[in-house]
């Protein structure tokens, strides 16, 4: 047992004295994983719609259409328009080259007669070669239509007043009983907004979807969905380099002098594979780790991640270590390993969403080791323990460990 | 200490190891010469547990070498190949593979750093392995087959690719291990290696050994006799033929191959009458030599061939 930890320990150390290896697989699917996620994962960022570009043509030149205007200089319209005021001429020639969504005119006379409390009207001329923009700045205006035409009539009598006094030369404007007549105004202002202030009632937004739709994912739902994958596929690769020296070593000479000291093959085998399934759950662990800072991810219960990742190390130790001693050489093995860990990858949904996946695939994925860690950590992730998933792979794992022992015992024994 | 009884190893066909036998005392250094092919690393497989499928017999310390697992920790072995963990440091190997003996861990920090010095690889014991030139290589190597103080060092062409130097040294230390009461077999193809370092020779060829002894007893197998080394553009036959009747207790014909012959000579005065011989059969010589009998010149009475071979 103390030469079996011994080997155990060397082989840590010695990997983590040259990780390059590892520190490239690790990074290839945090890489894979930011990409796929940056291109397909809808932006929760920049929901709000750009400035809409309106044309004003103002035609009355009153007071009302330069209330009109600065309506549109308060902070929330500026978010919402991008308001030039221009000619009719001007104004068509914008929307002819995409500058404007929409033109807003409004009408000589527009104060005379809103003072006069007569119907008038703004004409909004929608750019045709937009669909969504033009149809905005029409609805805007509708609703800014009935507050004005709500505004005139609750305050009608002092506009009344107030017109009367614009009628009179102005050498002998009434300057003294325009001072009431605001005050009216403002009385009635207040009233107002002790009615209006604050809101009974208020505006919530809320998301609705079809019955049995889907919630829309986020990125860091993409995120937490591929890392499992990504992290498995790249776990057979990891572990399959580290147990490769079984091979290397038989062919440099290592295992010919470690047979020549009291080393028995069997504590070299153990060594072997608990070497890979230890750096292999310190692998995903670290993926964990790197996940979680880098996109958030979300994993779950962390114990029975845990459990699930020490099965998978497991399974893939046991695997390769079998794989090892079947090989004859490190060229047969890499040539072998790589179509081996991407057919795993493919079929067990490191590389797709297992739902898109045809149903043959499907069936063929059960034999992977991806397939089984990729459905256990997307219950992990839901708060589940993934019961099926342990057993299928510490159970396999186990299969695998009985066939491996003896096959590296015979490749060990020089 | 070892006493080996009739090894015999095949492979298939080719009997890489027949009838073999030796015997070996405490502090001995036997040098195991032979040409490539000749059995040397076959022999130091078995011996060492890396081969198996052989019979005959091999006593050591008193017990059975092939059956008790705990002659491990009193064998030291050191293979051809550069048989350690390059990413690791020298300290840390000899850690390691010193670990894998029954040496408490304090005795071993002190026994590497003692190895290390006798290697002379103190000053860059904490830096990796594959930043050191081959000469360093072999003898850490080396050192890896001294940690626990084996009985029995066996090493396999220890100094095969390396600089005069470094080889120097490595010699010196198998001297040096040998004079501490070690006994030593080590495997070459080097005669001058064997000469300057070894108490004991043994001459092996085809898996047999044909001679063994101290180089003075070895010498003695040629006798007192010079040695004449003729190359020229001639047959082999037509060489035989031309000093059949000279052949005699006064020159004996040693090897003859088309090019290079080699003759023994009771006294130098033989020589013109060779040359005269070889020059009436009009057999063109280029070089002649005379030498006086060495280990070389047993190993080509021995086994009718050079080392070069």
């Amino acid at each position: 047992m103390r030469r079996l930890l011994l080997v155990l320990a060397t082989d840590v150390r010695r990997h983590l004295k040259s990780p390059a290896a590892i520190l490239v697989f690790m990074a290839i699917p945090m890489v894979m994983t930011a990409l796929i996620g940056i291109i397909f994962a809808p932006r929760t960022e920049g929901k709000e719609l750009p400035p809409i570009p309106l044309v004003l043509v103002d035609r009355d030149k009153g007071l009302a259409s330069k209330l009109l205007l600065g309506s549109f200089d308060v902070d929330r319209m500026k978010k919402m328009f991008q308001v030039t005021v221009a000619d009719e001429a001007e104004g068509r020639r914008r929307m002819k080259k995409g500058k404007a969504s929409a033109m807003l005119v409004v009408p000589e006379r527009f104060t005379l007669d809103l003072l006069e409390a007569r119907t008038t009207a703004l004409t909004v001329v929608k750019n045709p070669a937009e669909q969504f923009l033009p149809d905005v700045v029409e609805e805007f205006v509708s609703t800014l239509a009935v507050m004005l035409s709500g505004a005139v009539q609750a305050f009608a009598e002092e506009a009344r007043g107030i017109r009367a006094m614009i009628d009179r030369p102005i050498e002998s404007f009434p300057w003294d009983k325009l001072g009431p007549e605001l005050g009216r105004a403002q009385k009635k202002m207040a009233a107002a907004e002790k009615v209006l202030n604050p809101l009974l009632l208020g505006l919530k937004e809320e998301e609705t979807r079809a019955a049995g739709a889907k919630a829309q994912v986020t990125r860091t739902d993409i995120f937490s969905m591929m890392l499992p994958g990504m992290a498995v596929m790249f776990l057979l690769f990891i572990v399959q380099t580290l147990m490769r020296d079984i091979v290397s070593e038989r062919q440099d000479g290592k295992l010919r002098r470690m047979m020549t000291t009291p080393l028995r093959p069997l504590e070299l085998v153990g060594a072997r594979l608990a070497g890979g399934w230890v750096m292999g759950v310190a692998v995903l662990l670290v993926m964990v780790a790197v996940g979680t800072l880098l996109f958030r991810a979300r994993w779950g219960t962390f114990g029975y991640f845990l459990a699930l990742a020490a099965a998978a190390s497991f399974w893939t130790a046991a695997f390769f270590g079998l794989f090892h001693a079947l090989v004859r050489n490190r060229n047969q093995a890499g040539a072998f390993a790589a179509p081996i860990i991407l057919a795993f990858s493919l079929f067990g949904g490191s590389m797709m969403n297992p739902e898109a996946m045809p149903k043959a695939f499907l069936a063929v994925g059960l034999a992977t080791p991806n397939r089984w860690f990729i459905d256990g950590a997307a219950l992990v992730r839901d708060g589940k323990f993934p019961a099926l998933s342990l057993l299928v792979l510490a159970g396999s794992g186990l299969v695998l460990t009985a066939l491996a022992v003896p096959a590296l015992r015979r490749r060990t024994s020089v | 200490m070892l006493e080996i009884k009739n090894l015999t190893k095949s492979y298939g066909d080719v009997l890489a190891l027949d009838r073999f036998s030796l015997d070996l005392k405490k502090g001995e250094v036997l040098g195991l010469l032979g040409p490539n092919g000749a059995g040397k690393t076959t022999l130091i497989s078995i011996l060492s547990g890396t081969l198996g499928d052989f019979t005959g017999t091999a006593s050591f310390l008193g017990r059975d070498l092939f059956a008790d697992r705990s002659l491990k920790n009193r064998l030291g072995v050191v293979p051809q190949d550069m048989a350690f963990y390059d990413e690791l440091s020298a300290m840390d190997n000899l850690l390691f593979w010193g670990g894998l003996y029954d040496v408490p861990r304090a005795e071993l920090k002190k026994r590497a750093a003692e190895l290390l010095e006798l290697v002379e690889l103190s000053a860059r014991a904490r830096e990796p392995v594959k930043n050191f030139s081959g000469g360093m290589k072999r003898r850490l190597n080396t050192a890896i087959g001294l940690l626990h103080r084996p009985d029995l060092l066996l090493l396999d062409e220890p100094t095969v690719g390396i600089d005069v130097q470094a080889k120097v040294s490595i010699l010196d230390i198998i001297r040096s291990v040998g004079a501490a009461g070690t006994a030593v077999v080590f495997t070459t193809h080097q005669l001058a290696e064997v000469e300057t370092t070894c108490s004991r020779i043994a001459i092996m060829d085809r898996g047999r050994v044909l001679a063994q002894g101290t180089l003075e007893e070895l010498v003695r197998i040629v006798g007192e006799r010079d040695v004449v080394e003729i190359a020229g553009e001639f047959a082999a036959a037509a060489f035989s033929e031309a000093v059949r009747d000279l052949a005699g207790a006064r020159v004996e014909l040693l090897s003859a191959a088309d090019g290079l012959a080699s003759l023994a000579v009771a006294d130098t005065a033989e020589v013109p009458r060779i040359m005269d011989r070889l020059f009436r059969r009009q057999l063109a010589v280029t070089d002649m030599k005379i030498k006086t009998p060495n280990l070389e010149t047993v190993f080509l009475k021995l086994t009718g061939r050079s080392l070069r071979d």
